[in-house]
């Protein structure tokens, strides 16, 4: 028998305390899990509207809570031109309308016919709408299919009726399952003449990291009412409702792992006390502190695990139930990424080792004499 | 009070020097008590309840520290030991009056755990604890937990892992106390088998007969060692 082993069957002797205990582990890991994969989501969804057009360098407002609310107007537009090291910038206007209860938040970008190569769009159906056209619209091939539209189809958007005159293609899934209209009929609708959301920058050359930095340099150098983005990883800059996420899902987790750190010192403070013959025995035969300590740790980390499958498993099933609420429908996309899983792994481990630790200590204090006599 | 027996000039397994132990309420369970116990040799304590016939058994196995003198083992004092884990473990075997095993392992495991910080792998440990489990013959139930062994069944598997480590040195406190005269019977011959391969052996008990087993009878009254005695009285008769 090894070491494990014996640390299983002190686990299992006590089968009541121990659910309990990985249960409680379980919740903690669940919270932070079903926090993370959500909120990895959202960010997600929302990374991905830099990333339709592919360009170099995403120029939005600075400071707005949304990248939505970014207003650029078309006089920054020219002057985003102008910079040096630019060779095309294509302003487009996003926005989010309510199809349906199965499309909370459809997405219709505005953009010029002339600028549709630049933006990297493929029309891969029918041809594109007209420039000053006010009830023309492509649909992304996979709102085409989820709507199940076609080129000639009538599909209502912007409080009017549209004929579908092409489906486009831009290798994005969130720019696909979408719209696109002539920039001044989203503008019209939106009542924002004049304005864009978001600036589309492709730099000279072959695009090298030296010439990107250079652009944007220029670009907020000149314009400081402006912020770039290069990578999604970048895109707090540019949402500060992404920021404050972030942070509200980082507290929860503190608060998560801390809350369960004192049922488990709890749960395991009892245990000292059930137990303490049984660790006075253990010192009295031989075994040194440290043993002892591992002993404890190892049945903590043993109910860690336990406990961190579990509330992984749970949060797969929360999160299924989550997207299944109206309100949510279309909002939540879950994002099960290593991230997550790792810091549910940590957050069982962290409370665990928390927990567990000055129990752990106090058991291996135990006078062994004292401790074989307790009542 | 010092102990005159043949043991004196031979070299000591065990040697306790003025020792005295005193408690927190003033109780003094040991007083100025000297004794020793040479290689080998098997000697029973004897005395009324709360003497301080244990005291003296803990004080030997490290599980207590005297108020004042000194307790050697092999020339050495307790004291100036750096590890006593390692001395309990290793020099020392323990046997509790109630076996005190690990109710949630099987008795094989009972066995290992002790061997646990040896350098010794799974398998010899396993083969280890099979084989003493044998010489107790409680061969084919390790797997029991000690709940589905009789009283004197699992104070078989205490003197089995009383000796796992090869102790030079078996402590008994009151090993025959909750048993039945043939179980007893059982326990004293494992105690006779281990004396023969050499072993040390100091037992305290209240049971005259199962101290006429032994070499040596220390008698102790008052936290004092007041004879020694190698009569063989009856089984059963207080000493």
């Amino acid at each position: 028998m090894d070491f494990l082993a014996f640390m299983v069957r002190g686990v299992w002797a006590k089968k009541a305390r121990s659910i309990g205990l990985a249960l409680a582990i379980a919740f903690a890991v669940l919270i932070v899990v079903t926090l993370q994969v959500s909120s990895s989501g959202l960010e997600r969804s929302a990374a991905a509207v830099i990333s339709v057009g592919r360009a170099n360098i995403t120029v939005v407002q600075k400071g707005v809570s949304d990248v939505l609310s970014s207003t650029i107007d078309q006089s920054e537009l020219d002057r985003i031109s102008r910079v040096r090291g630019v060779a095309s910038a294509v302003g487009v206007l996003v926005a989010t309308e309510h199809l349906s209860s199965d499309t909370p938040l459809f997405i219709e970008i505005g953009i010029f016919p002339k600028d549709l190569a630049a933006f990297g769009v493929t029309v891969v159906a029918g041809h594109p709408y007209a420039a000053t056209a006010t009830n023309q619209v492509m649909l992304g091939w996979r709102a085409a299919a989820n709507l199940k539209l076609h080129v000639g189809s009538r599909f209502y958007a912007q409080q009017t009726w549209n004929t579908v005159t092409g489906i486009y293609s831009t290798g994005n899934a969130f720019g696909d399952a979408g719209a696109m209209f002539p920039l001044p009929s989203v503008q019209g609708f939106n009542r924002l003449s004049g304005v864009v959301t978001l600036v589309f920058v492709k730099v000279t050359g072959t695009g090298s990291a030296k010439n990107i930095a250079a652009v944007v340099h220029r670009i907020e150098y000149s314009m400081p009412e402006l912020t770039t983005i290069t990578t999604a990883t970048q895109f707090g800059r540019a949402d500060q409702n992404l920021v404050y996420l972030q942070a509200a899902v980082t507290a929860s987790s503190v608060l998560a792992v801390a809350i369960g750190a004192v049922i488990v010192g709890n749960t395991m403070l009892l245990s000292l006390f059930e137990r303490t013959r049984e660790f006075g025995l253990l010192r009295a035969v031989g075994w040194t502190r440290r043993r002892l300590i591992a002993l404890l740790l190892g049945e903590s980390l043993l109910l860690a695990l336990i406990g961190a499958a579990a509330g992984v498993g749970l949060s797969f099933a929360v999160i299924a139930l989550l997207e299944r609420i109206p309100s949510l429908v279309g909002v939540l996309h879950a994002n099960f990424t290593a991230d997550a899983f790792t810091r549910g792994l940590a957050t069982a481990v962290g409370m665990t080792v928390l927990g567990s630790l000055y129990p752990s200590i106090r058991a291996a204090r135990l006078v062994p004499l004292k401790a074989l006599s307790y009542e | 009070m010092s102990d005159t027996g043949d043991s004196q000039s031979s070299a000591a397994a065990v040697e306790l020097r003025r020792v005295t132990k005193s408690y927190e309420h003033g109780y003094r369970a040991l007083d100025e008590i000297d004794l020793r116990v040479a290689q080998g040799e098997f000697v029973a304590v004897t005395g009324p309840s709360g003497c301080g016939k244990s005291t003296m058994l803990h004080l030997i196995a490290a599980l207590d520290a005297p108020t004042s003198g000194s307790v050697l083992v092999d020339g050495h004092d307790l004291l100036t030991f750096r590890d006593l884990s390692e001395y309990r473990r290793n020099h020392v075997g323990l046997i509790f009056q109630f076996h005190n095993l690990l109710a949630s392992q099987p008795i094989e495991a009972n066995v290992e755990a002790v061997m646990f910080g040896n350098k010794m792998t799974a398998h010899e440990r396993r083969e280890r604890a099979s084989d003493l489990l044998a010489q107790v013959d409680l061969a084919g139930r390790e797997h029991r937990l000690p709940t589905q062994l009789s009283g004197g069944e699992r104070q078989r598997v205490a003197v089995a892992r009383a000796l796992a480590n090869h102790p030079k040195l078996l402590l008994a406190d009151e090993p025959t106390g909750s048993l039945d005269s043939a179980s007893a019977d059982r326990i004293l011959d494992l105690f006779r088998q281990v004396h023969e391969a050499g072993v040390t052996i100091v037992l305290v008990t209240h049971d005259v007969a199962i101290a006429a087993a032994a070499d040596r009878t220390i008698h102790v009254r008052d936290g004092k060692t007041v004879e020694g005695v190698s009569a063989t009285p009856h089984r059963g008769q207080e000493s």
